[in-house]
């Protein structure tokens, strides 16, 4: 059977795309030696290939995409491995806390906190063995004396309703 | 599970907050005591400061009219009452210093009236002596220590 022209150039796109099936390539083989318009059209498909893979080949070796290869390599790592914070959060099971009306209450229980203690984190510790027991005294309607014994360990504040009183031993 | 884990939360802050306010307490120990030229002797129970006494007073009784333990709290006035009521002092912690040194703010009152306000640092093995104001037979003595 000969193969005509009419027949065998539609199947000359699918040989030259290689979506031809064993039948079809055997044919259009057969064809071409025999068919110069078929085998023209086959040469006019492969220049058009080059004209277009030329440019783009040539763009391809011009142009450098490690940090692309970089980021895809990052992508598939963080795939396998979960991050830290993933990990405690998935362990934790946090999700129920990161809802805003749990943070609300959270938060104004924390500076609530901070309030009561703060006191105690920025007050100051001087020398206490140096310095005097009492600190403050004051009487609107006694004379005031302040005595500390020599052993160190009572203090006396003593009220005198009267000047010349005399409670004190001598 | 997820209520659970906020109900642990809070009941651990709940607890921390509660456990701060206990640890601000301090334990001192007030004695009142009357001391007077009527009668001779000392009170057993002051046997303690009774070297102190003697040695800066020149009374010939002491008598132990109250001795109570208070638990003070941060700006929490506790007070004790003498001579039926007429003389009270009311003590205030205003914090602690250190773990053992408390400094306090004590008020002196005799039938309403104000007759003593002062701020004393009370650490372990101290004993402030308020004394002064007077009563039918002889004065009161609050006697003011640690006991932490």
């Amino acid at each position: 059977m000969k193969n005509s022209c009419s027949s065998v150039s539609p199947l000359i796109e699918r040989y030259f795309d290689r979506q031809a099936t064993d039948e079809e390539r055997a044919l259009v083989e057969r064809h071409l030696p025999v068919c110069t318009t078929c085998s023209e059209k086959l040469m006019a498909l492969e220049g058009l290939k080059n004209a277009l893979k030329a440019p783009v080949d040539e763009a391809l070796q011009e142009e450098t995409f490690p940090w692309v290869w970089e980021k895809i390599e990052k992508n598939i790592r963080m795939e396998r491995k979960p991050s830290w914070w993933n990990l405690l959060r998935s362990w934790l099971d946090l999700s129920y806390l990161l809802r805003k009306r749990v943070w609300i209450p959270a938060v104004a229980t924390a500076i609530v906190l901070a309030l009561i203690i703060s006191p105690f984190l920025f007050q100051k510790t001087p020398s206490y063995l140096e310095a005097s027991v009492v600190e403050y005294v004051e009487s609107d309607t006694h004379n005031v004396m302040v005595y500390d014994l020599e052993t160190g360990q009572v203090t006396v504040i003593w009220l005198f309703e009267e000047p010349e009183e005399e409670t004190f031993s001598s | 599970m997820k209520r659970t884990t906020i109900l642990t939360i809070y009941c651990s802050i709940f607890f921390l907050f509660f456990a701060s306010t206990a640890f601000g307490q301090v334990q001192t120990r007030f004695r009142v005591i009357r001391a007077s030229n009527v009668g001779t002797g000392v009170d057993p129970s002051l046997g303690d400061i009774h070297g102190q006494l003697g040695s800066l007073f020149s009374f010939t009784s002491y008598r132990l009219l109250k001795d109570e333990i208070l638990h003070l709290s941060p700006n929490r006035p506790a007070s004790i009452s003498a001579w039926e009521g007429r003389i009270i002092i009311e003590t205030t912690l205003e914090r602690m210093r250190r773990r053992d040194v408390a400094d306090l703010r004590i008020r002196v009152a005799r039938e309403r009236i104000n007759i003593l306000n002062t701020n004393v640092r009370l650490s372990p093995g101290r004993t402030v002596l308020i004394g002064g104001p007077k009563i039918r037979e002889g004065v009161i003595i609050y006697a003011i220590s640690s006991n932490f």
